[in-house]
């Protein structure tokens, strides 16, 4: 990959009609390389999923061997079968759709509220209390996990989905990353609007938000994969079946002197599915432009 | 500095005040009135010995209903801490091992149960969750570990089968023996698999070394064990711990699936395969358990009683339960401990507390169960020792034994050298506190 | 960190006004984060100067876990490791993370799935992902020393069932699993550099190289600075990624901060002490924070 490749970092200067057409061949050339370059890399990337795949497709004493197996034979198609009859597949797809929803919906609706407060609202002790956001990040979660469950069984939150929705949606991620993207945003741009009479609400739903689509996509992104996967949590504080999340859920294939590790494969291909989906649609807004349209003029 | 003290540390203030107490309540009892008490367990679809204690025990107490809670397998004790230290807990909850037993006793959160125990002299392990002359919980399983071995293989290698009468030279030597005469033969299964637990090597060492003592900080004894390791892999008699650590090697498939002709594990894994057999999930052979390998000839052959080890399971009361479940759940405790019990859980493959005559019969009554002497004796007779003696140290202790286990066996770290850096470790970190 | 406190009333009465319409941005976030994490984390603090043992029992005991600490091997060995991590683990995933956003930002057919593609390893579930590459740098099975020994390495290394060659296997999962992560943010970030400022540079007859250190480096400077921020913290609290890749091993070559802190709270019930060492590994990923935050300001203005 050389140089050119690499660094050519938007479209805008890549259009093919400014192109010498003595060069036509050689870009082409560069152009099949690259594909196969990315259809290597794609290739090693998607490996550890391809054997998940392999895994649910085979019986479960088959899925450890040595040497590893990379085909599956005979193919065991049954268990895509079993695990929607022998387990609650539905229930934990549910709660997990549901909890990534609502956290993912807070999370942007307060995290790029919040964040507009920190980037362009000068008063006393803002950085102060910027540093404690960042600060708690720092933390690591397993030493106050206990502290936290202790307060949200006081408060009759654990084994409720809400408690995972009220641990998950106020997290300093969300606001530590609006509030960068939204420095990006000129200061002149709020400035006119505010001469032209917008409040700052204003200048936030009007300019702000709209400006940030990129970035808003990536935190919904992100916290909706993160909330989707996430463990921990739902093992801290959820207890009853029906409030099973599905990484809750595939735990249950492991029992005490055994795991049924071809069926925790199946369920995590299936779970995986719908974020990959998720993915594909929200990756569109990391197209050119949409933010620097807005500044023209 | 009072008025200035900012909100969040004011709550939080008051939030460390609750963290460090908290009370039960009591209500009048009625030996009769009827009463539910919770009971924790784990992957009940798949283990049904939580649901086998809970039916036979209300068939005996109608007024009693035993009502279960289910919790992660593999995080039992972190989910139980939480819901103990947030005052959430099941009425009667599970001991996995010795190790936490100590957790939860010095913790407080266990009822004295001694009251429950009286009747129940013949159960050895009870002596295990004794403290000061109290007892906090009571054994309803005890598994040992013995050595399973596959029949069909040994007669295709045209090696002689265990006949109760190995030490580990000999285990070593048929191993040895088993992975040349599995070659000639054709076959392409080791002699022996030893799963990467640290249990295999250092749960045998220390019940049956003479004086081996976990607590005192001398783990000179684990030598022998491990250099029989060493040259187990190195001969190719057994997977090496890299490749069943890289692998994920299961002992499940190694031994169902014929990879292995001989594995040392609990007895717990009698159930496991009978199952398997049943789905599929293990091929169908001949197999056979024997007692563990042993330290010398002095516990070796059938008029003898070898020795092996194993924590026993047990269950305990949460003391913030009301008065009326505390009375009920100790009945339960009585009844989880008895012959009764024991027959029930023998039924679903499961070893109880108390192995006898008629807990036998009954697990070899079970379809697929071998059925000759040698397993018999194997199931039936043995002194068990704790894999974990119950000290404030032992997990800590248990801990950095499991990092030279894993320093050990993939040769990145000499023996000599790695257990005299795991007894400095031992009375540098653990021990002087 | 100055204050924009001033002495004239017209600037106190904006005073006044920007802090409320500060706290009224912030607070609904706040709340939450108030109630769930900051006096959670309050609390930790203090604990960390008790024998806490989870179940009630949290007598003062002064400084004694940190001087504890202070003589821990353990605890040094498992701060040498993440530090170990940390190092090679931010520049790699950083580089890789911004050569795949710039890979990804184009016109090209299929570049949907190719970002998601790359997005994959941190959606793949994270035991598969353990197997994978377990099994890929198996000493004498994998492909990874296969390839080694093809192109003439005698004695390729063992991995993770060496003590030597584990971290760096750590770190190359590591840096696989979480480049699309950042890649992401990259491409987020990317969106917010005005084409013009390319047209120009083209004009100016400026080569690849000197458009991407003159318009694409300062174009990113937001993005960088949180990438950075949050990888480095991410990084000093790895845990997750080691217990399934190694749970530590062997010995304790792979052994992290964080494992250590659950290790000594949830394993042996030292929660007083594992308390400590959490806030050591907090003010060292603050302190961090910080000095990125000022080096950030300076290079601002």
């Amino acid at each position: 990959m050389t140089t050119t490749d690499l660094y050519r970092p938007t479209p805008a200067i890549t259009l093919p009609g400014q192109r010498p057409p003595r060069r036509h061949a050689a870009s082409r050339a560069r152009r099949i390389a690259g594909y196969v370059t990315l259809a290597l890399a794609a290739a090693a990337l998607l490996l550890p999923f391809y054997w998940m795949v392999v895994a649910s497709l085979k019986t479960n004493n088959d899925v450890f061997t040595i040497p590893i197996k990379w085909v599956p034979d005979p193919l065991v198609w049954r268990n895509y079968l079993d695990i929607w009859q022998r387990s609650d597949m539905t229930t934990w797809l549910g709660n997990t759709l549901l909890l990534s929803v609502v956290v993912t919906t807070l999370q942007v609706l307060t995290g790029s509220f919040a964040a507009y407060g920190f980037a362009r609202v000068r008063f006393p002790g803002r950085n102060l209390l910027f540093l404690a956001y960042i600060g708690t990040i720092a933390v690591p979660w397993q030493s106050y996990m206990i502290p936290q469950f202790i307060l949200m069984s006081k408060l009759h939150l654990s084994n409720t989905l809400w408690s995972i929705i009220a641990i998950q949606a106020f997290g300093a991620f969300g606001v530590f990353l609006m509030k960068q993207f939204y420095e990006t945003i000129p200061e002149e741009l709020s400035e006119s609007a505010r001469v032209d009479g917008l409040t700052e609400f204003g200048i936030y739903r009007r300019i702000m938000l709209p400006l940030s689509r990129p970035a808003l996509a990536s935190l919904a992104l992100i916290t909706f994969v993160t909330t989707w996967n996430d463990y921990v949590g739902p093992l801290i504080y959820l207890r009853s079946p029906e409030l099973r999340t599905i990484q809750l859920g595939l735990n249950t294939f492991i029992s005490q002197y055994n795991a049924e590790y071809a069926l925790i494969m199946t369920g995590s291909v299936l779970s995986v599915l719908p974020v990959a989906v998720i993915f594909l649609l929200g990756q569109r807004y990391f197209v050119e432009g949409i933010a620097t349209t807005g500044l023209k003029g | 500095m009072k008025r200035t003290m900012p909100a969040a540390i004011a709550a939080a203030t008051a939030l460390a005040l609750v963290l460090a107490g908290c009370g039960g309540e009591d209500e009048p009892t009625d030996p009769n009135a009827p009463v539910t008490i919770t009971l924790a367990g784990w992957s009940l679809s798949t283990t049904p010995e939580f649901k086998t204690l809970a039916d036979g025990f209300h068939a005996t107490h109608p007024n009693v209903t035993v009502e279960l809670k289910e919790y992660d397998t593999t995080n039992y004790d972190t989910q139980m801490t939480a819901d103990l230290a947030a005052g959430t807990a099941p009425d009667v909850y599970v001991m996995k091992n010795l190790k936490n037993f100590y957790t939860y006793q010095n913790g407080g959160q266990l009822l004295d149960v001694s009251s429950a125990t009286s009747g129940l002299s013949g159960v050895s392990s009870v002596a295990a969750y004794q403290v000061d002359g109290k007892a906090y919980a009571v054994p309803y399983r005890q598994d040992s570990w013995v050595l399973f071995y596959n029949k069909d293989l040994f007669a295709k290698a045209k090696v002689n089968p265990p006949d109760g009468s190995w030490t580990w030279d000999d285990y070593a030597t048929a191993a040895k023996a088993l992975t040349t005469g599995l070659k000639v033969a054709g076959a392409k299964a080791t002699g022996t698999y030893q799963h990467v637990f640290q249990s295999t090597v250092q749960g045998f060492a220390l019940a049956q070394t003479p004086d081996a003592d976990l607590l005192s900080g001398d783990f000179s004894y684990l030598k022998p064990y491990y250099q029989r390791s060493l040259d187990l892999q190195a001969a190719g008699a057994q997977p090496t711990f890299g490749t069943a650590n890289t692998n994920k090697l299961t002992y499940q498939a190694q031994f169902g699936k014929q990879q292995s002709a001989m594995l040392l594990m609990g007895t717990w894994y009698i159930a496991t395969l009978l199952k398997q057999r049943t789905t599929g999930d293990a091929d169908t052979f001949e197999w056979g358990i024997a007692p563990a390998p042993q330290f010398d000839k002095s516990t070796t052959g059938t008029s003898a009683t070898p020795v092996t080890f194993g924590d026993p399971t047990g269950l305990g009361i949460n003391p913030k339960a009301s008065k009326a479940k505390q009375d009920a759940a100790k009945q339960f405790l009585t009844y989880v401990a008895s012959e009764d019990a024991g027959k029930a859980l023998a039924g679903i493959g499961i070893t109880p507390a108390q192995v006898t005559d008629a807990v036998t019969q009954t697990l070899f009554g079970l379809q697929g169960v071998p059925q000759d002497d040698l397993s018999r004796f194997a199931y039936a007779k043995h002194t068990i020792k704790p894999e974990n003696p119950v000290s404030k140290h032992t997990a800590g202790l248990q801990n950095l034994l499991n990092e030279t286990h894993s320093a050990i066996l993939s040769d990145s770290t000499p023996l000599d050298k790695a257990i005299t850096d795991a007894q400095a470790r031992a009375k540098n970190e653990v021990l002087n506190q | 960190m100055a204050t924009m406190l001033r002495t004239r009333p017209r600037h106190r009465r904006l005073v006044v006004r920007n802090t409320v319409a500060g706290w009224t941005f912030i607070l609904p976030n706040f709340i939450g984060f108030a109630a769930l994490t900051l006096i959670p984390v309050v609390v930790l603090f203090y604990m960390a100067f008790t024998n806490w043992n989870v179940f009630g029992v949290a007598d003062w005991v002064g400084t004694a876990n940190f001087r504890r600490m202070w003589n821990d091997a353990s605890f040094w060995t498992a701060l040498r490791n993440t530090l170990y991590y940390t190092v090679f683990h931010i520049p790699l995933t950083m580089a890789a993370a911004l050569g795949l956003a710039l890979l990804l930002n184009r016109k090209l057919r299929g570049v949907a799935f190719f970002r998601t593609v790359a997005f994959f390893p941190y959606i793949t579930s994270i035991v598969a992902i353990a197997v994978v590459w377990n099994q890929l740098f198996s000493p004498e099975y994998g492909p990874v020393n296969a390839f080694l020994r093809g192109l003439g390495a005698d004695n390729p290394p063992g991995w993770t069932t060496s003590a030597d060659w584990s971290m760096p296997a750590v770190i190359i999962v590591g840096t696989w699993r979480y480049m699309g992560y950042y890649m992401l943010l990259f491409l987020a970030g990317l969106q917010t550099i005005p084409a013009q400022l390319y047209e120009a540079a083209q004009i100016d007859g400026a080569t690849p190289w000197q458009r991407f250190v003159n318009v694409t480096l300062p174009g990113l400077r937001h993005t960088t600075f949180f990438v950075t921020v949050m990888l480095t913290i991410e990084s000093f609290k790895v845990f997750d990624l080691i217990l399934v890749m190694t749970d530590g091993g062997p010995g304790q070559s792979t052994l992290v901060l964080s494992q250590y802190i659950y290790q000594k709270g949830f394993e042996e019930n030292q929660f007083g002490y594992a308390s400590a060492i959490s806030i050591v590994l907090f003010a060292i990923c603050f302190g961090i924070t910080v000095i990125q935050f000022m080096v950030n300001k300076r290079r601002n203005s």
